[in-house]
């Protein structure tokens, strides 16, 4: 691979330890990914916390960080948080409420939050959003065309498909530290046109079908590129729907939507001038199938429903408040939202109204990522495709059971504690 | 005993032969796998609670969340064959430090079965199948 007189200087070490540590991370990604570079980046970044690396090889202890804060050094591009720290992410708002042990205790919270960390990043210039949806909160994105290393499956796709800039899943301290990444899949223009044409029989624009589709078309097109036919023009909120549900079905980076995405704005432009080298009808049976997979049920009794998945935005929860105001719930009802909207939804008068109803508004993380759900729930409701599928991996030996419909039958089952969803 | 190459791309580097345990679907992360006793925990999947550690871990694509990387921590397998990657197995394969070969000519679900005995090649990027009796 070819490596710039600066990149070799990092990589003997004259740089430092950690410039050195970074720079043989980037080196073996490219000789794994099959790069012949690295690309400087000219966008934005985020990374999962604290970690100071995604392999357990390149990682390197705190000391060797607050040395490095102490030099003065920062994050050479804008570097967003991911979601609540890791190993178990906490939700960094609602959690004293949340009804789920060790979540709810003050010492663990706390020491959950990783601060011992988080002080150090925030020094080099971390700004700490930490949601899977940051960008919805973030003030600042890429432009098209700029290079950036993003990570978070279903923010793969915002960077790439609905803001026509370019990331792999590669955020992490290595590639927001010195500003680089290896330069292959999402990076290279030829990468990213359609190969794959996706049409449906019915016209996809409620949210539930903008999920339950995603769903269907990560598990038929795989690791594909798709051009999407057959859709209205989504809202934000349907977006994040396909994007996390397209990255539970299959591992899409990278979609267009002709006439909507900026990358496509003809279906011709979407395939590169070139035709598809396959066609994937998803239409209602493979819907109904789709939904089928996300209900994991043999009952209808709800004691607990989750809603934010990926976190709602400031539209969602302003839906929500609409529909709980002056309503009680029945069973625990968690809503998922990013920190930086928590206040937001405050002055608002939004988490009152939730209050009120007996809801618990959260941040920064979601059921799956804490680890499951409180305590002697047998079945929850869920309004995401990627909430259902990944929240049963929790449980692999006391089954879990699954709801999973629009955000109204969520809200019923909340009110209820009884499920009446169906696919229509 | 029948032997059949496969080539493709080197992914990681190192020699090893062990006994394939096969996917045929693809394999999924974050949640949907228990690194600590190696097996994938996706709920209705053909491996699911099948432990990996110490086979040859053949699978057609990489799926889900950027947790695909727990299959590389924890209980490993000894090697990953896959007909196709993308940054997930990348990372996966950074994370396991274990041979790992891409890109086949042929999807490798398609000619290997769980209990061949599979030798990988991720310094030259081809596999030996040698299927069983």
């Amino acid at each position: 691979m070819i490596l710039t007189d600066d990149e070799k200087r990092m990589l003997e070490g004259d740089l430092g330890p950690v410039h050195q540590k970074c720079m043989e991370y980037l080196v073996e990604e490219c000789e794994v990914s099959g790069a012949e570079r690295l690309i400087d980046l000219d966008g934005t970044g985020d990374m999962h916390v604290p970690q100071t690396s995604m392999s357990p090889f390149y990682e390197f202890p705190l000391e060797q960080l607050q040395e490095l804060v102490d030099s003065g050094a920062h994050f050479k591009i804008p570097t967003f948080a991911n979601k609540s720290p890791f190993p178990c992410p906490t939700p960094i708002h609602g959690w004293k409420e949340c009804g789920m042990a060790p979540h709810n205790e003050e010492v663990y919270h706390q020491k959950a939050l990783r601060e011992e960390y988080m002080e150090l990043y925030r020094k080099m210039g971390m700004m700490t959003t930490h949601s899977c949806a940051y960008y919805l909160t973030s003030t600042y994105w890429p432009t098209k065309g700029q290079h950036c290393a993003w990570n978070e499956s279903s923010a793969i796709p915002y960077v790439n498909a609905i803001l026509g800039a370019r990331a792999n899943i590669d955020g992490n301290f290595a590639t927001c530290f010195l500003g680089k990444a290896a330069y292959y899949d999402m990076h290279i223009t030829e990468n990213r046109y359609a190969t794959v044409l996706v049409k449906t029989e019915r016209t996809i624009q409620k949210d539930i079908e903008w999920d339950v589709f995603g769903f269907a078309v990560g598990e038929e097109v795989g690791i594909d590129v798709p051009a999407l036919t057959g859709t209205v023009k989504p809202t934000t909120t349907q977006i994040c729907k396909l994007n996390s549900a397209m990255n539970t079905g299959g591992s899409i980076r990278m979609y267009h939507i002709p006439g909507t995405t900026p990358e496509a704005p003809t279906l011709e432009a979407a395939f590169g001038g070139r035709k598809p080298v396959r066609e994937v009808m998803i239409g209602e049976k493979e819907l109904k199938h789709a939904y089928d997979i996300l209900n994991y049920r043999t009952g209808d009794d709800v004691d607990f429903v989750s809603l934010g998945c990926p976190h709602y935005n400031i539209v969602d929860l302003m839906m929500l408040a609409r529909k709980l105001e002056g309503k009680k719930c029945k069973v625990r009802t968690w809503i998922m939202t990013l920190p930086w909207l928590y206040d937001v939804a405050k002055n608002l008068g939004y988490l009152k109204i939730f209050e009120d109803a007996g809801a618990n508004l959260m941040s920064g993380t979601c059921p799956a990522c804490m680890g499951g759900v409180p305590q002697g729930v047998k079945r929850m409701a869920v309004d995401s495709a990627k909430q259902s599928y990944y929240i049963t991996g929790c449980y692999p030996d006391t089954k879990l059971e699954v709801c999973y419909g629009t955000q109204d039958d969520c809200i019923a089952a909340a009110l209820t504690g009884k499920w009446s969803g169906e696919w229509r | 005993m029948k032997k059949i190459r496969i080539n493709g791309k080197p992914e990681f580097p190192g020699i090893v032969e062990a006994e394939a345990l096969v996917s045929p679907k693809p394999l999924e992360g974050f949640t949907n796998c228990d690194p600590t006793n190696g097996w994938t925990t996706e709920r209705n999947h053909p491996l699911f609670k099948v432990p990996y550690e110490g086979k040859v871990l053949v699978y057609t694509t990489p799926r889900g969340s950027g947790g695909f990387m727990s299959y590389g921590r924890g209980k490993t397998p000894a090697a990953f064959v896959h007909y196709r990657g993308n940054p997930l197995s990348v990372s996966c394969a950074m994370c396991a430090h274990i041979p790992a070969v891409t890109d086949l000519e042929v999807d490798p679900t398609t000619v290997i079965e769980t209990g061949d005995m599979v030798y990988v090649n991720g310094d030259e990027g081809y596999i030996i199948v040698t299927k069983k009796e």
